[in-house]
């Protein structure tokens, strides 16, 4: 058993309430209010979810990956930082204008880092960013293909003469974004239906679990390509969308077996004899028990969209909008054998959070519960592309 | 174990129609031709003739799932010979409809002829010219008036109307098939449309090129379309005209002949998107090739045994590796090789498989050993299922060492090795290879990355280039296959297993049929 049960079943709250007995003063109040007593005396006690969070903090590999995953949320959310092609403060022609590559102003369209510092009018200045180039600018001729620390690029410009440096740093933002998005879609989406199917059981539990397994039977790679393909127009959102809206099967999966399990202890048939109503045992009992393996299958799960999505761009049929992403820069290094910093910088970036994430993923599962052990492979296996 | 294996594939009938259904709504993605996005009017009849072509190629003139008012030739004649009879503002396309019905209709018009007032009957008749000269009986200037048309048509069917009955028809093909002559073709040839269905059957049964041939040619005259064959074509010319001819038969077989009788209640289920689709899907005729007009069916035959073996060999590699890996490393838990192999193999389950397959192949070429590229593919393909099982049978073995009966056979003096092997490891055997069943889509997912990468020709291969060129019909026809492979070989594993160890058998049935968890 795993998660948070309410605090008057544990040990500790039945000795609080022994204690709060001694002191008395409960004793005069109502019974509602001395349920809030009890919460408050046993809080200097460990439940379930403390001991989750203190074995979670003492692992040596969860604080590297969870370090490591800061700094790569940072690059993804101050991309514009790192590498812009325009400045990040900058006064020109007068007004003055903060994160213009954000904000796109209409006097600065065209307008390039390079260009503006070469002929710098009066009274102007900029604040440029770290890497003064964009992930989609496209520089002249001479500049294709230049290995790193080179003219300004310092990891080399690819195919395009587009920098490296800014399309990896950009496209951790793409990997991010798409892997956090799809699974918070794909997390809502397993929860609703895995506690539903196990709480309702009957016809809408068999209908949703022929769902999982028919969905399972497909493969991601396979059908996010196909899907690709097939749409009009595909965008980063069309694979988003289709990995979320058929990858929630899994994690159905692990909270219906996590709701039968609940719904079968004594504290819930307890509930259920004090008169408390369905919704009642389902948002109180059941569903804060299967939290925590959504959280755990939640950080599987962008692992496995940043690798998917990665796969489907590296076989050079992802977005074809100019959005930045590791996929498209690795499938960029098949085609040009020489230029070794191809493969390398995107490849390393891919591979550092996925191996952040997968750490932290694990030490969570663990912390959370020793028997989880294995459930979160079982979990992603399905993605993996 | 019959009973369990039957119950484990009942179980699988469900899975698989949620698969098809799921893969019909994934073709349904796929954009409609004559979408008002075209810029057309929506309401202009019969576009262009191609476009009409090309949706109902794909079954988009029907209903999605139930089909209230299902078409066939009598609907279709009567609504022709309506509007071509009244000479309304639809005239024209009912003409074009009674011209492109043909032969198939006459039993339908003919006899009605009669009954109908005489300026409608001169209509119909004059409208109907164009099949009396297709099949040779008139020429364009003798059915231009309205009363010889008409006197045409009445005497036409008191002469002929016996030879428009199915076993007449059925007789002419069994003589024409059974000896070729160009006499017994005109005969066919006279029946135009209505020949159709006996034509076209024997297509599907025969295999002599000139007999082929022959038919084809009568199909061609008849509808005034597809390939034309002489009597130089190739054998795959003719197959490849066959393969089309059988494929557009599917498509427009309501066309020509009568729903009736029983029939005619199950086309509310069958004369719909999905149950053509599924229909064709459960036959194997999954269309025809946009790049190269080839029957699908034939190149996935082609390509599929590429993709199976490097998945096949892929498995086993990795299954004789990761189960000793796995289970040492859980032996000599937290010592120098549990440690090193842990953190290999999390690195590996980390590595994307294209990433690897890309530094593979590249370390391959500096190497001089391009050429290996089979092995590369494989040993790829197998690392991300190494990384993955080795970690499975890990945890199976510390779970099962963890147990009573373990540490009963260490205390009573059992040998350390025979512990290992005979109590612990045949245990923590059965749930790795279990699970081994979750790990097939994504063994499917990564030999399509891997034979990209290393110009290998199999499915996943073909899959991309018919992406570059829109070929949906073989991207419809790939989801379904690997959906129903994965599909069977997870009922194979948990075949194997449930033999191997009968009390996963209610588990993995139940898993399946999922009562209670």
């Amino acid at each position: 058993m795993s998660g948070e049960q309410p605090a008057h079943e544990t040990p500790e709250a039945s000795a609080a309430i022994e204690l709060s007995r001694r002191k008395g003063p409960s004793r005069k109040k109502r019974a509602g209010d001395s349920l809030s007593d009890i919460r408050q005396a046993a809080a200097p006690y460990l439940t379930m979810t403390r001991i989750a969070v203190l074995q979670l903090a003492r692992s040596r590999l969860a604080r590297l990956g969870a370090i490591v995953l800061a700094c790569v949320c940072m690059v993804a959310v101050f991309a514009d930082l790192f590498a812009s092609d325009l400045p990040i403060v900058c006064r020109w022609k007068g007004s003055v204008y903060v994160l213009p590559g954000v904000t796109h102003p209409a006097a600065l369209a065209g307008a390039t880092c390079a260009r503006e510092a070469r002929n710098p009018a009066p009274g102007d200045w900029t604040l440029p960013p770290l890497v003064a180039h964009g992930p989609t600018e496209a520089a002249e001729a001479e500049d294709i293909l230049r290995p790193p620390l080179t003219h300004g690029h310092p990891l080399g410009t690819d195919a395009l003469g587009r920098d490296v440096f800014a399309r990896v740093v950009h496209g951790t933002r793409t990997a991010l974004g798409v892997g956090t998005a799809a699974a918070i879609v794909l997390v809502a989406i397993g929860v609703m239906l895995g506690a539903f199917a196990g709480f309702a059981g009957g016809l809408l539990d068999s209908i949703v679990t022929r769902a999982v397994e028919s969905l399972t039977a497909i493969p991601t790679l396979v059908l996010v390509l196909v899907v690709g393909a097939l749409v009009p127009h595909p965008t980063t959102a069309t694979l988003l969308w289709t990995i979320a809206l058929t990858r929630w099967t899994d994690l159905a999966r692990l909270v219906r077996a996590e709701v039968l399990l609940t719904l079968g202890t004594d504290y819930v048939t307890a509930a259920r004899a004090l008169g408390a109503s369905p919704t009642r045992v389902l948002a109180r009992h059941v569903l804060p028990n299967a939290i925590g393996p959504a959280l755990v299958a939640a950080t599987f799960g962008i692992a496995s969209v940043i690798l998917v999505e990665a796969a489907v761009d590296f076989l050079r049929v992802g977005s074809p909008d100019t959005m930045a992403s590791w996929g498209e820069a690795l499938g960029e290094a098949r085609a040009n054998a020489g230029a070794w910093w191809l493969i390398v910088f995107p490849g390393a970036a891919l591979l550092v959070t996925l191996v952040a994430l997968n750490l932290v993923g694990e030490a969570a599962r663990d912390a959370l519960d020793p028997k989880l052990r294995g459930v979160g492979e079982e979990l992603t296996e399905g993605m993996r592309g | 174990m019959l009973r369990y294996a039957l119950r484990r594939i009942l179980w699988t009938i469900p899975t698989l129609i949620g698969t098809s259904l799921i893969v019909f709504l994934v073709t349904t993605l796929a954009p409609d031709p004559a979408s008002p996005a075209s810029g057309d009017d929506p309401r202009a009849p019969a576009r262009d003739a191609r476009v009409e072509e090309a949706r109902r190629a794909r079954f988009l003139d029907l209903p999605r799932f139930v089909n209230s008012d299902p078409q066939d030739i009598r609907s279709r004649t009567a609504w022709a010979v309506a509007h071509a009879g009244a000479g309304d503002s639809q005239a024209d396309i009912a003409a074009a409809e009674l011209r492109r019905l043909g032969g198939a209709a006459f039993p339908y018009v003919l006899p009605a002829l009669e009954a109908l007032p005489p300026e409608a009957r001169g209509r119909l008749a004059v409208a109907l010219g164009p099949v009396a000269e297709r099949i040779g009986l008139a020429r364009a200037d003798e059915m231009s008036d309205p009363q010889a048309a008409a006197l045409f048509w009445t005497r036409f069917w008191d002469d002929r109307a016996l030879d428009f009955t199915r076993a007449a028809i059925e007789r002419t093909v069994a003589r024409l098939v059974e000896h070729g002559s160009d006499l017994r073709e005109e005969d066919l040839v006279r029946l135009d449309t209505f020949a159709l269905a006996a034509v076209i059957a024997a297509m599907g049964t025969e295999d002599d090129r000139m007999t082929l041939v022959r038919l084809t040619r009568i199909a061609r005259h008849a509808t005034e379309r597809g390939p034309k064959l002489g009597l130089a074509s190739t054998a795959g010319e003719v197959r490849r005209a066959v393969a089309d001819w059988r494929e557009w038969w599917f498509v427009h077989a309501t066309d020509f002949v009568a729903i009736d009788g029983a029939g005619g209640v199950v086309a509310v289920l069958t004369e719909t998107r999905y149950g053509k689709w599924l229909r064709r899907a459960v036959g194997g005729e999954l269309g025809v090739s946009a790049t190269d007009g080839e029957p699908i069916a034939d190149k996935l035959r082609a390509h599929a045994p590429v993709t199976v073996l490097i998945c096949t060999i892929a498995l086993l590699l990795s299954w004789t590796l990761a189960v000793p890996i796995g289970a040492y490393g859980a032996w000599r838990q937290r010592r120098t090789f549990d440690v090193v192999s842990s953190a290999v193999m999390f690195l590996l389950y980390a590595t994307p498989t294209f990433v690897l397959a890309e530094l593979l192949r590249r370390a391959a070429g500096a190497l001089g050993r391009g050429d290996a590229r089979v092995g590369l593919a494989v040993v790829a393909l197998a690392a991300a299922s190494l990384a993955t099982s080795s970690r499975w049978q890990r945890t199976a073995m510390l779970e099962v060492m963890r147990q009573d009966f373990v540490r009963t056979a260490v205390a009573k003096g059992v040998p350390a090795w025979r512990v290992a092997v005979d109590h612990a490891l045949r245990n923590a055997l059965a749930p790795t290879v279990t699970l081994a069943g979750l790990h097939l889509p994504a063994l499917v997912g990564g030999a399509f990355v891997v034979e990209e990468v290393f110009g290998l020709p199999g499915v996943g291969f073909e899959t991309l280039r018919a992406i570059e060129a829109h070929d949906s019909a073989w991207l419809m026809a790939v989801v379904l296959a690997t959906a129903v492979a994965v599909t069977l070989g997870l009922v194979l594993t948990d075949m194997v297993y449930g033999a191997l160890d009968p009390r996963l058998r209610e588990e993995l049935v139940r898993r399946q049929g999922g009562r209670a968890a």
